[in-house]
């Protein structure tokens, strides 16, 4: 099988929702971050075959958002573009697609990438209210339309958050909070423990502003543009344990850990990767940023999804014959503290192994300082639909600037899935 | 036998066909029109043909209009009034049959070719993007006089017929079918046929259904008093834009205002006498000429070869101004990416804002629609490297101008770019020549000098640098074509063309004002004379400091009959800098401007008529524009003409600068700057040996070159 390159790749700052990117809508987002990364790449968009763009909420007025991200970026007309989603993997999914695309021989060159505007999930009408907006556009008389306006209650002008929605799944009932709080008591991990970790998080993307720039373009935000963003936002400078301590458990309020403090943020972003076979990437004359080893999704329990990276891991690892220890760089995507612990533990724990992984054997523990290196999600915010494909593109930055060969990405994903995957690189 | 027109029948529909031999474009001659009489009649005299179709052989084009030439080659009002009255006659036995008739419209229905089409009784044509209709007569200083003026109007209405006149409108097929111009469009591929199945639904009969109206309408055409504001508000209007130097539109109002809902033989009558006073005028000839040289101008090869250039694909910008953000809208809007580079985000954000603020405007105008600008503005990146430069196709630099400073640009611009890469310079002042000879292959080095405002401003300057190929020429005049703009091509000498008539203009107003005559009184003469901004105005809006450094550049450059004027160094010195500032020679709060208490003058030297104002600000540049034909800094009159209309406004209703000087006569020119050199400056005012030739031989500079 033919080894695909991660090319180059650009992100635009991420940014908390209802503040800065306000006013930018995905497609916007993700048009800015695809012609910045041509722009880099001094790539003609004429010879990207296709744009793979995650997204989990699309924007109702701009359906298969890659499309019109591909459009908006200048990219031809008789060019390919569609949008996935694997929830919280979406940005991963574009990335995994991509190479299955390229593999396949459907396309040789593909952008793929992220773009979400959390900012902009609508408020929905409930499917009563819905209703009867239907039946009133219908009614013709005067007569028979005030007989519907009179079937309105108060309750049914109450708004829904998409959002809300969006983030609670249906089948297990429990909102992505109440699964991180199932992780917590199931593992006992306590919130000392979660809100150092979370403050750890803050602290690194403090102390790696500067190599964090490489990675990002500024956006010059409309209408005036006088303002231009070149940082995330999301991260608090000089936050305290004691800070953090006082914050009140949102999704248990009794026997509660996970707080909004030690929680990733709501947060808007894109992401872009170029991406193509590594013989064409050399023969172009690029130096590339590394190559995807492998890859792999898993299935779990719904109720229990920050498990994921514990099951995905094991996954790659058994396809790539690869064991833990061969890896020397690690994101696995901060939904929440509680989850990456809780991973780091079950990884490393027999009765866990026994039960879950094939071979019955742990796979080892993971260095705090080797995760995660320079920040994750609880600081930067996590766009749904972009965050796994910035963290393959901040791990192979990483590697190069230490020299790594190895580097492993991973996250957990809504609905009880998780996604892994092994970068390399020639020193 | 007629050879342009060419009938035959299908099934009892007569169809006419147009197909001017010899030639690509189907104009209408006195000849033609005699060959369609001599048609038509003998239609007339048949009984068994129950509809007609009067079509056009050539793609595109169904008749592009009457022949100009015939126009411009009235004398006399009574050939005006003659040949309005012959084309109308012909027109009318063709309203006259009394079988339905159908224009049937593939393409160009202009002028005279559209007055055809208002003459039969419904009218279709085609979705094609080539189909253009319109009465555009205004824009050469006449108007439809071959039935126009009264029919469509009558046809339309009162107030959409007006200003369809008024402003010469050319439609789009889609435009043509909303205005009640054309009836209905078939698709191009089946036009003829759907023509043919449309006349023959008529079923031999001609009437049509009357307009529907509705309230507003019908208050303003169909009573005095609504036609009477209609009027009035078309007077302002014209007045306020043309300031008074085109009579055309005038005539247009007063004709209508005369005939609107009152159609007899006398109405017809009336429009061929003011067809035939407008004929007749200056102004009309002059727009005649201007327009064949802007036509020529689109087109005009200037390396003399066929190169075939591919077409630009990306773009890029350096310097993030103004003038960088203006470009940057303009290359979008034809769809072509674009980057631009500053060294501070201000200011690229402030391109950003140039870009967005052109595009709202259009939006309000209707010229984009809100879906088009988003697209368009995601088309433009920025940047603070050279990132994305090196695969672009064309590189326009607009930084400061420091000869430095561009220099560096250029020779990095060189290091990174592809050898197939233009590299263009937007220098108003500097050389090309020493600019290319920084940068690797200098051959593709070139000066693109926009003018300002970047959307509006017709005209492109191309400078040829002593190094430039004729590859990179052809490239680069190609590409400002493919940006909508008229080329010219001027050799790389200091103020190219424009700013090397433009200063010695502004820098005599400048020792007018220190003669003694206020700014606002400079300013007043000039715009009597056509300029759509008197020089001392213009001084402020370009900036002085600007305008001194440039006029410096040009007293360096050609010496003491370029000396800046003392004023402008006072006014410079004292910290004025114009518009931008809200204080130059005027101060400016909001629309207003009030002459500037500041500027101080002490009146020196005799007093000088208003007369010899205008004469020294204009001949001075008749002067210099024979010093630059003389250099071969360009290589015609009419590209003194082009550049000077297109780039600074100088009256079109005068056809520029030079013909405006054979139009006075060299001899009373020449006669004038000696009296000058005399009285005032030798060294501003000698002539230049070409105009004392010329003015010798008494030729013209159109005539003697």
């Amino acid at each position: 099988m033919k080894r695909i390159a991660i090319v180059d790749g650009v992100r635009t700052p991420f940014i908390k929702a209802w503040t800065l990117f306000d006013a930018l809508p995905a497609q916007k987002l993700g048009g800015m971050c695809v012609r910045e990364l041509l722009e880099r790449t001094d790539f003609d968009p004429a010879k990207v075959d296709e744009v793979i763009m995650g997204c989990v909420g699309q924007p109702i007025d701009a359906a298969n958002v890659a499309r019109i991200i591909s459009l908006y970026a200048g990219i031809p007309v008789d060019k390919k573009a569609y949008t996935v989603n694997r929830n919280c993997a979406s940005g991963f999914e574009a990335v995994t697609s991509a190479i299955e695309k390229i593999q396949a021989g459907q396309n040789e060159v593909v952008i793929a990438g992220g773009a979400e505007s959390m900012s902009n999930a609508p408020l929905t009408f409930s499917k009563e209210a819905a209703g009867i907006f239907m039946e009133l556009s219908r009614a013709k008389s005067l007569g028979n339309r005030l007989a519907v306006l009179s079937k309105f209650r108060l309750k049914h002008f109450q708004p829904v958050a998409a959002l809300q929605l969006a983030l609670t799944d249906p089948v297990c009932g429990l909102n992505m909070g109440q699964t991180a709080e199932v992780i917590a008591k199931k593992f006992g991990i306590s919130r000392e423990r979660q809100d150092a970790f979370a403050l750890e998080s803050h602290k690194r993307v403090i102390a790696s502003r500067e190599k964090l720039r490489e990675e990002m373009m500024s956006v010059a935000l409309p209408q005036k543009f006088e303002k231009f963003v070149l940082d995330d936002n999301g991260v608090r400078e000089n936050l305290t344990a004691e800070q953090l301590a006082k914050l009140k458990p949102v999704f248990d309020r009794h026997s509660g850990s996970v707080t909004a403090g030690n929680s990733s943020q709501i947060t808007d972003g894109a992401c872009a990767l170029l991406v193509m076979e590594e013989e064409k990437a050399k023969s172009l004359g690029y130096e590339i940023l590394g190559t995807v080893a492998g890859y792999d999704y898993a299935g779990l329990e719904p109720s229990e999804m920050g498990l994921g990276p514990a099951f995905a891991i094991e996954k790659v690892l058994r396809r790539t014959g690869l064991a833990l220890s061969d890896i020397q760089l690690f994101e696995i995507n901060e939904a929440f503290a509680v989850q990456v612990l809780a991973c780091i533990e079950a990884m490393d724990c027999k009765k866990f192994a026994e039960k879950n992984y094939p071979g019955g054997k742990p796979l080892g523990r993971i260095d705090l300082s080797l995760l995660n290196v320079n920040g994750g999600g609880i600081a930067l915010g996590h766009p749904v639909g972009v965050s796994g494909a910035r963290l393959i593109m901040t791990c192979l930055r990483e590697m190069k600037r230490r020299g790594l060969q190895r580097g492993l990405v991973s996250l957990c994903i809504g609905g009880g899935q998780g996604g892994a995957l092994i970068l390399e690189r020639n020193a | 036998m007629s050879t342009a027109w060419k009938f035959h029948e299908e099934n009892g529909i007569g169809i006419l066909t147009f197909d001017k031999p010899d030639t690509e474009i189907n104009v209408l001659s006195g000849q033609h029109l005699g060959e369609f009489r001599d048609q038509v009649t003998a239609i007339a005299a048949r009984r068994d043909l129950k509809g007609l179709l009067i079509t056009s052989a050539k793609p595109r084009i169904f008749i592009a209009g009457a022949d100009i030439n015939e126009i411009n080659g009235i004398v006399t009002e009574k050939d005006a009034f003659e040949k309005a009255e012959q084309g109308k006659q012909i027109f009318q036995v063709l309203e006259d049959l009394n079988i339905p008739t159908v224009c049937v419209i593939n393409g160009a229905c202009l002028g005279g070719g559209y007055e055809l089409a208002l003459a039969c009784s419904h009218r279709v044509a085609s979705f094609s993007d080539n189909v253009k209709i319109g009465l555009p007569e205004v824009n050469l200083g006449i108007l439809p006089g071959f039935g126009g003026s009264i029919r469509l109007p009558a046809l339309v209405g009162l107030t959409r017929g007006l200003s369809l006149i008024l402003a010469g409108k050319i439609n789009s097929a889609k435009d043509a079918l909303k205005n009640g111009m054309v009836d209905k469009l078939f698709p191009e591929k089946t036009l003829f046929e759907d023509a043919l199945s449309f006349a023959r639904a008529l079923q031999g009969k001609k009437s049509r259904k009357p307009r529907k109206k509705d309230a507003m309408t019908a208050f303003f055409e169909d009573n005095f008093i609504g036609r009477g504001l209609v009027f009035r508000r078309a007077r302002a209007d014209v007045a306020k834009r043309t300031k008074g130097f085109y009579p055309a539109p005038f005539e247009v109002i007063h004709l209508i205002e005369k005939t609107y809902g009152k159609i007899s033989r006398e109405s017809y009558r009336l429009e061929s006498e003011h067809f035939s006073r407008l004929g007749t005028t200056q102004v009309s000839k002059n727009l005649i000429k201007l327009f064949f040289m802007s036509e020529r101008y689109k087109k005009l090869a200037w390396t003399g070869t066929k190169i075939k250039t591919a077409p630009v694909k990306k773009v890029g910008v350096i310097g993030a101004g103004v003038m960088g953000g203006g470009i940057a809208q303009l290359v979008s809007n034809r769809n072509i990416p674009v980057r631009v580079k500053d060294i501070q985000d201000k200011a690229l954000g402030g391109a950003l804002r140039e870009a967005a603020s052109i595009y709202k405007s259009g939006l309000k105008r209707g010229k984009v629609k809100k879906f088009e600008m988003e697209r368009k503005m995601a088309l433009i990146s920025t940047g603070l490297t050279l990132q994305g430069f090196r695969t672009s196709d064309m590189v326009i630099e607009a930084v400061v101008e420091d000869l430095g400073i561009k220099q560096k640009v250029f020779k990095e611009l060189g290091d990174l770019c592809g050898s197939q890469t233009v590299l263009a310079s937007n220098t108003s002042s500097l050389s090309v020549t020493q600019m290319a000879a920084a940068a690797r292959h200098p051959e593709r080095v070139v000066g693109l000098h926009f003018f300002n405002p970047v959307h509006r401003m017709p005209l492109i300057e191309i400078i040829r640098a002593a190094q430039t190929s004729n590859e990179t020429l052809e490239r680069t005049v190609q590409f400002s074509r493919q940006l909508g703009k008229t080329v010219i091509v001027v050799k790389d000498a200091p103020g190219f063309l424009v700013n090397r008539l433009l200063l010695p203009y502004l820098n005599e107003a400048a020792y007018l004002m220190e003669s003694g005559i206020p700014a606002e009184a400079l300013d007043r003469i000039a715009e009597e004379f056509g300029m759509p901004m008197g020089p001392i105005e213009l001084v402020d809006q370009v900036g002085i400091d600007v305008g001194y450094k440039v006029a410096h550049i040009l007293q360096e450059a050609f010496g003491a009959r370029m000396k800046v004027a003392a004023i402008l160094e006072t006014v410079k010195g004292q910290g004025l800098l114009g518009k931008k500032s809200g204080k130059g020679f005027y101060v400016y709060s909001g629309k207003d401007k009030k002459p500037n208490p500041e500027v101080r003058i002490t009146a020196s030297g005799p007093r000088v008529s208003q007369e010899d104002a205008l004469k020294r600000m204009m001949y001075i540049m008749i002067n210099e524009a024979a010093r630059c034909l003389e250099e071969k800094v360009v290589d015609s009159p009419a590209t003194v003409d082009i550049g000077m209309v297109m780039g600074t406004g100088f009256p079109p209703f005068r056809a520029g600068l030079l013909h405006y000087a054979d139009s006075v006569g060299l001899v009373k020119v020449v006669e004038d700057l000696k009296r000058f050199s005399a009285e005032v400056s030798r060294d501003r005012f000698e002539p230049a040996p070409l105009l004392v030739d010329l003015a010798a031989k008494n030729k013209g500079f159109y005539t003697g070159l």
